[in-house]
């Protein structure tokens, strides 16, 4: 966990010097290697009644064919993508 | 929110590490191409130009009140700190947010239509040529608008499929599609505005409780409704209807049981809103 935290601290605190803002030609930016953020690949869900949240914290909800899931955007802060299966539609939730 | 599948293929993604416009820039196992995570567009690699089809979700709502309206929902669940945990106390971009920080480029954001770090609900509504609005829209995949289908309908997919059609090209796509901004501000006193963009009629709903946000088409049986008062997440409209903003649901009164039309929406800073669709209009009452 202290990997992710030295993570985010980076992509807070790094202030790339701004040589003459590339407005237009927007260039790619590397921050961190690849999967240095960890995408989700093999999400695992607990039913409502077992999910250990506060009433007032934020998730992203997604239902399909009466099939529901909720992510904690706390939590996506450290992952950034989820690549699940929801009512069977193959899905990348994204944050 | 977007679909992996492209094309008949199925792809998974991963955090590239790398940022364009400031924003996250995706890239899939299969091919290694770089996408925009805000615009679901593939900008260097292999599948370069491809689009995925954007899905409709709740970009934001507080757990309560999500739960209390999808009560057999699942929770991921991931492992933090020694257990496998639901949600986390804190948020790791807190300071970011309250600053005045504009992402790590260093980009000067020269939009000044609004404060670059303000938040905009961001709506696209796909127009089709030659359709005007109401009869003539068709859905993402061709098929009618779900509103106005039986919600009790098995299968039917409860959260419609966003307007962007994928196959088509990009810079038919631009010609297409319409972008407005609704500034979080203009919700304080009513949680929902009728509007219409290119004449499609919809619905914005963001409520400052749950922050919950919701966009739909103010449509059924291909008729416009106009909504007239809200307390928390029901609404009525102008046909004595009650709808619940969450689900999207007829409760009672003239259409119980319809269903509307959702679309895809995003709650975003202005700045990067503006950056990627500098066309965009602004929402003023």
């Amino acid at each position: 966990m202290k990997k992710y935290s030295l993570i985010l601290t980076l992509l807070l605190s790094i202030n790339i010097c701004a040589t003459a803002a590339d407005y237009d030609n927007d260039p790619i930016r590397t921050l961190l290697p690849f999967d240095a953020i960890p995408a989700i690949t093999k999400p695992q869900f607990v039913p409502a009644a077992e999910a250990k949240l506060d009433a007032d914290a934020p998730v992203i909800g997604v239902t399909f064919n009466d099939e529901s899931h909720a992510y904690s955007l706390y939590l996506l802060n450290g992952h950034e993508i989820v690549n699940d299966v929801v009512g069977g539609k193959k899905v990348a939730t994204t944050w | 929110m977007y679909s992996r599948e492209l094309d008949g293929k199925t792809y998974t993604f991963g955090v590239s590490g790398k940022l364009w416009r400031d924003a996250l820039l995706m890239y899939d196992h299969q091919t290694r191409s770089l996408w925009s995570h805000i615009t679901g567009e593939a900008i260097q690699g292999k599948l370069k130009g491809k689009k995925l089809k954007p899905l409709t979700s709740i970009p934001q709502i507080e757990w309560k009140t999500w739960m209390e309206n999808y009560p057999n929902t699942k929770v991921l669940s991931v492992f933090v700190r020694g257990s496998m945990r639901e949600s986390i106390s804190r948020d790791s971009y807190e300071r970011y947010h309250t600053s005045k920080d504009t992402g790590v480029s260093g980009t000067k954001y020269t939009d000044d239509r609004l404060p670059n770090k303000s938040l905009v609900v961001g709506v696209q509504v796909q127009v089709i040529p030659g359709a005007d609005g109401i009869a003539g829209h068709a859905g993402a995949d061709g098929q009618p608008g779900a509103a106005g289908q039986d919600g009790a309908d098995g299968g039917v997919v409860e959260l419609g499929d966003s307007q962007r059609n994928p196959k088509q090209k990009q810079h038919q796509d631009s010609g297409n599609t319409s972008s407005r901004a609704y500034p979080l501000t203009q919700f304080t006193k009513n949680a929902f505005i009728n509007d219409s963009v290119k004449g499609v009629p919809l619905l914005i709903f963001h409520d400052k409780e749950s922050f919950a946000t919701a966009v739909f088409k103010r449509i059924v049986n291909n008729k416009a409704i106009l909504f007239t008062s809200i307390d928390g997440y029901i609404a009525h409209d102008n046909t004595g209807t009650e709808w619940n903003l969450i689900t999207g649901k007829a409760t009672s009164g003239k259409y119980k049981g319809k269903r509307l039309e959702r679309l895809s929406a995003v709650n975003i800073y202005w700045f990067a809103w503006a950056r990627f669709y500098p066309e965009t209009t602004i929402y003023k009452p």
